[in-house]
Order: structure tokens, then C-alpha cells, then sequence
């Protein structure tokens, strides 16, 4: 994993990405710090690292594109899969230095508060809490980045579809307002879904039993909870299903400098997430 | 020590290697020979666990590729068809990530790297961007990788394709050097390469084994009679006549003439007789000097063209 990172970190320096992602980012965030902070002469930095989420939009496909369809391009990862090493190690080697150019950028920026301090009091705490919020925010980012990367050979349409995902779950908030909220399309929702998880594992096993069986699973669940447990539980059920795709939301709490274990535990877990599932695309690659 | 066994490999629809069983003893040279698509590249990407087979099982040195991957690994250095390099790395830093995601880090390493460099002979290239590299430095460099971490099988997927003839026969004189030290499977479709590199061959096709022997039974086994060219310094005429009277020869055939005053032939012999003897006391007494000849084995490339495309091509 070490050798995989170490690599993988040089090679973003090596070319123009790594110099790409960090000007970019450093650019729109010094803006952003000038207006607020010096122009506007305000104290509240928390509220630049707010306002500047945004730019994992176009920045995150730049880090991302890529990692895995260049080792398809040059063939090494014909080196990588055949070496001792194993999939996992790969995978996370290449996500923890994408996370590592990000913090080292993050870092770069620490500079605009400490420029603050020279004038006054600053909330340093606060400030700290926030930065973690922003770090765990984008490692997320990266890690859905990284797992778009692995379903193609190609790095532009890495890159867009990177950008289109980040731009959904960006706006997860703002669509989920306007879904309906009744217990009928709740119902239908969870139908579909468990509908989805049945054609899925049907594609990956081959076997329509165990498909059909895991839809009706699923539908059971759906009776079961409506009948017995919780007559209430699909009002609003789509609605809570997007908003747990909702990484934006979970950032508030750090932006006003509250530090709690929920949203730092979300934000691990979702890029746990995201990393098994790109060890899975590649391990069933390799199968097929 | 490597042992394929029942080994199918389908992508859809398409067999790319069908039922394919063979074992590779330690310290044997194989070759690997096919057309293109044959499934010589598909067979080594399992054996080198890149791909898994759709069925059957492939063991090293007695560990499975799907139960101990990484005993397997280990004991595995594999030159892909185009060799796997990180062209923004220098020679000497690739090789270095190519020791450390081996775990072949021990104290002795840069002494290995030395030796291996000095192998294939790219320590003069060492301090240079892999990008800007010929060809054949980059098989070369590719072939290093391979040799990383002393690995007991070495699996070459057509090692020279692409190189100048002289670097041919430098890598093929480096391959024989280190079939001495390791085992082999190579694939190539230069076929002199093959016969003369290589102790057994096998050939596939269509993802089928159709032959599988050392060069040379393969050629006896199949060329059903000898056949001689001869130079004959004598008219046409007078010298088919008289050979056409030495016993055991078949077929007689004149070439044409190839230098002035004399006159090339071809004969084929009755299977088991040796003609030579006879053709030489018949020619003698008739006062016609023999100027050349030469027994004519089937070469690797007929043996080839007759195993690929007859019908029912098993031979062994």
C-alpha cells in the first residue's frame, strides 16, 4: 500500500494535476478569503470554508480522473494485479494520496487565518473544528471520484461523471424538497428499491431464485414495517433516503464549529463505502 | 511446478481458452506458440493470476492461484505483451517501486538492482525518464521488472517483439542464460525463437493444445520422409537420371540452376533410409561432383502450418 501511495502521490506532482488542483483550489479560496475576510472585514473564516464547497465540484474530477484509468492506459495495472499486493491495498494507497495532495493544499491554506490572528482575536477552536469538517468533507468527495474512476478506461468521462455525481449529491438537498412526502409513494419508493436490490444481485449471481427471493425479502420488510412496526415510517421515506446521501448537510454542524461524533463517524463510513465498492468493481473486473 | 489443469476461460460467448491441461516441470523452458488470438496471452494472464479462469484451477509450486494468491505471486515474474512501465518514473525509481510492491526489500537490494540492470544491460539508462527510451530499452526495462524479487517461474509474453535483430539475439541468449535458474513459459510467434530457446514447445490453437513435444520430435514425428537439396555439378538431365536409379529415393525434382555449370535438386527419401551414402557412391561413379547437400527437417513453421490448420491436429 506504502509503495502504491508513495507513487501515486509523486505522479501528481510529476505531471500537472496535482499543480492543476492546487492553484485552482487555492485561487478560488484566496478570492473567496480576500472579499470576505479582508474586504469585507469580517472575523467568521467558518464561513468561507462554507461558502467555498463548491469548488470540489470541478476540483475533485481534476484529482480523481485519473487514478485508475491510467494504470489501465499504461498497462501497469498488469504490474499492480499481479504483484503480491492486493486489491484493497491498491486502492486505498491511491485514495489516501489523492486525500493527502487535498490536505496538503488544505494545509497552504491554514496561512489565511493565521494572517487574521495579526489583526485580532480569532476562534481557533472554531476554526479547527471547521477544517476537519472541510478535510472529511472532500475525502468523501474523493472517494466517490475514485470509485467513478474505476468503472471506466477513460479519464474524460471520469471526469464528467465524477462532476455530474458531485453536482447530484451537491443539490441532494435542494431535489429531495420537491419529492412527495405521502405514505403511498414512500411505499412505491421502497418497492422499486427493493425491486433494484433483487435485479442487482440477480446480475451478479446469474441465479433468478435468489433474485426473486431477495426482492420478496425486501417487500416482506416493507409489509412487515407498515403493518407492525411503524405506520408513519414511509411518510417522508424518499426524502430521508436522500438526505442520508446529503454529505453537505452533515457539514453545517462543523461550519458553526460544533465537533460531534455523528457526522465524523458519516463521513468515514461513506468513504469506507465508497472504497469497497471500487475494491469490488475492480475484484469483479478481474472475474468476468 | 506450474500445473493447469481443466482451465476454460470465456468472455460471453467467445472460448478464449478451452479445457486446456499441461504442467511445466521445474527448470524446463516451454514455449508457447499459437497464432494470434490463440489464447497464449489469456492462458498466461490466468496462470499469472491478472484474470481468473471461468474454470479449473492452476497451482504453483503447489499453492492455488485463487486459495494463496500471494504465495503464488510471489514465485511469479511476468513480462506482459507490452511491458508494464510508469513512463514518468526514471528506470532506477521504477525499478525501486517494482521492489518495494514485491516486497522484495531486503538489505541486499541494491546490489540485486545492480545485478539485474547489469542483466539486461540498462544500467547506462538507469538516470532517464522511461518515456523518453527506445523500444527495445523499454522491453528491456520491462524484462528487469520481471527478474525483481529472483521469482522461480518466469513468464515471458513475447519478450522480443519489436526489437532489432541484434537485440533479438542478446535477449534470447539472456532468456537461455536464465532457464538455467528458472522456469520458463515463454510465447512467441517468431518461431526459430522458440526451437531455439526452448526445450519443449506447445502449441495452441482456437484455445486448444494441438502439439506439445521438444522441437525436434515434433519435426521427426511429422515430416513422414527425409528430404535432402542437393548441388550437382552435371547437367539436369544426367543427374536426375542417375539419382533416379539409387534406391530408398522417392521423389526427384530439379530446382533450376543456381550457379553456373551445375544444377540444384531436390529428392525425397522412403521413411528410415538413410540416402546419403548411396546418392554419394551413384554421383561419384558417374563422375558427377557433389557440390552441397543438405537434409531438408521440417521446420518449425511447417510443423506449425500443419498442426493449425489441419482438421483433427492431435498429435500427441
Amino acid at each position: 500500500m506504502l509503495a502504491v501511495y508513495k507513487r501515486e502521490l509523486r505522479a501528481y506532482f510529476t505531471s500537472s494535476t496535482g499543480f492543476i488542483f492546487m492553484g485552482f483550489f487555492l485561487l478560488l479560496s484566496g478570492f473567496f478569503y480576500a472579499m470576505t475576510n479582508i474586504f469585507g472585514a469580517s472575523p467568521d473564516y467558518n464561513s468561507v470554508l462554507g461558502n467555498i464547497t463548491f469548488i470540489f465540484l470541478i476540483v475533485v474530477p481534476i484529482l480523481t480522473m485519473r487514478l485508475m484509468p491510467d494504470d489501465k492506459r499504461q498497462r501497469t495495472d498488469q504490474l499492480l494485479y499481479t504483484s503480491p499486493l492486493s486489491i484493497s491495498g491498491i486502492v486505498l494507497g491511491k485514495y489516501l494520496a489523492a486525500v493527502t495532495v487535498f490536505f496538503l493544499t488544505l494545509l497552504v491554506t491554514c496561512l489565511y487565518p493565521v494572517i487574521m490572528s495579526f489583526f485580532g482575536d480569532i476562534a481557533v477552536w472554531e476554526i479547527v473544528g471547521g477544517y476537519i469538517g472541510f478535510l472529511l468533507l472532500g475525502s468523501s468527495f474523493i472517494s466517490i471520484g475514485l470509485f467513478v474512476s474505476s468503472l471506466t478506461d477513460n479519464q474524460v468521462i471520469a471526469a464528467v461523471v465524477t462532476f455530474s455525481s458531485l453536482l447530484f449529491v451537491w443539490l441532494i438537498d435542494w431535489i429531495a424538497q420537491g419529492l412527495p412526502t405521502d405514505k403511498v409513494s414512500g411505499i412505491v419508493f421502497a418497492s422499486i428499491l427493493a425491486l433494484a436490490a433483487g435485479a442487482f444481485v440477480y446480475y451478479n449471481t446469474k441465479n433468478i431464485y435468489v433474485g426473486v427471493a431477495t426482492t420478496l425479502v425486501g417487500a416482506a420488510v416493507i409489509v412487515a414495517t407498515y403493518f407492525l412496526a411503524d405506520r408513519y415510517f414511509f411518510d417522508g421515506f424518499i426524502v430521508r433516503v436522500f438526505e442520508w446521501f446529503s454529505l453537505l448537510k452533515r457539514y453545517e454542524e462543523f461550519q458553526m464549529g460544533v465537533l460531534s461524533l455523528a457526522p465524523i463517524v458519516y463521513y468515514i463510513t461513506f468513504s469506507a463505502a465508497f472504497n469497497f465498492m471500487t475494491i469490488r468493481v475492480i475484484e469483479k473486473r478481474r472475474w468476468s | 511446478m506450474i500445473k493447469v489443469e481443466n482451465v476454460t476461460k470465456r468472455f460471453g460467448q467467445h472460448v478464449a481458452v478451452d479445457n486446456l491441461n499441461f504442467t511445466v516441470n521445474e527448470g524446463e523452458v516451454v514455449g508457447f506458440l499459437g497464432p494470434n488470438g490463440a489464447g497464449k496471452s489469456t492462458t498466461m494472464n490466468i496462470i499469472t493470476g491478472y484474470i481468473s479462469a471461468t474454470e479449473g484451477t492452476v497451482t504453483v509450486d503447489g499453492y492455488d492461484i485463487l486459495d494463496n494468491p500471494e504465495e503464488v505471486k510471489k514465485r511469479i515474474g511476468y513480462l506482459p505483451e507490452f511491458p508494464p512501465l510508469y513512463i514518468d518514473m526514471t528506470v532506477k525509481e521504477f525499478l525501486n517501486f517494482v521492489f518495494e510492491i514485491k516486497k522484495a526489500n531486503t538489505k541486499n537490494k541494491k546490489q540485486e538492482m545492480e545485478r539485474i540492470m547489469e542483466l539486461v544491460r540498462i544500467t547506462d539508462v538507469q538516470n532517464r525518464l522511461i518515456k523518453n527510451l527506445s523500444k527495445g530499452y523499454k522491453q528491456r526495462v520491462g524484462l528487469a521488472q520481471a527478474l525483481v524479487g529472483n521469482p522461480s517461474v518466469l513468464i515471458l509474453d513475447e519478450p522480443t517483439v519489436g526489437l532489432d535483430p541484434k537485440q533479438i539475439i542478446e535477449i534470447r541468449n539472456l532468456i537461455k542464460d536464465l532457464g538455467r535458474k528458472h522456469t520458463i513459459i515463454l510465447s512467441s510467434h517468431i518461431l526459430p525463437e522458440v526451437s531455439a530457446v526452448c526445450e519443449r514447445v506447445i502449441i495452441i490453437n482456437k484455445g486448444k493444445i494441438v502439439a506439445s513435444d521438444t522441437p525436434e520430435n515434433l519435426s521427426r514425428r511429422l515430416g513422414e520422409s527425409s528430404k535432402l537439396t542437393l548441388r550437382i555439378a552435371a547437367e539436369e538431365k544426367q543427374a536426375i537420371k542417375v539419382l533416379r536409379d539409387v534406391a530408398g529415393i522417392k521423389y526427384v525434382e530439379a530446382q533450376g540452376v543456381k550457379e553456373p555449370d551445375t544444377v540444384d535438386v531436390w529428392v525425397e527419401a522412403e521413411k528410415d533410409i538413410d540416402v546419403r551414402k548411396p546418392i554419394f557412391n551413384a554421383l561419384s561413379r558417374a563422375g558427377y561432383p557433389i557440390l552441397q547437400m543438405k537434409s531438408m527437417d521440417l521446420t518449425l513453421e511447417e510443423i506449425f502450418l500443419q498442426v493449425t490448420t489441419q482438421e483433427n491436429g492431435e498429435v500427441s
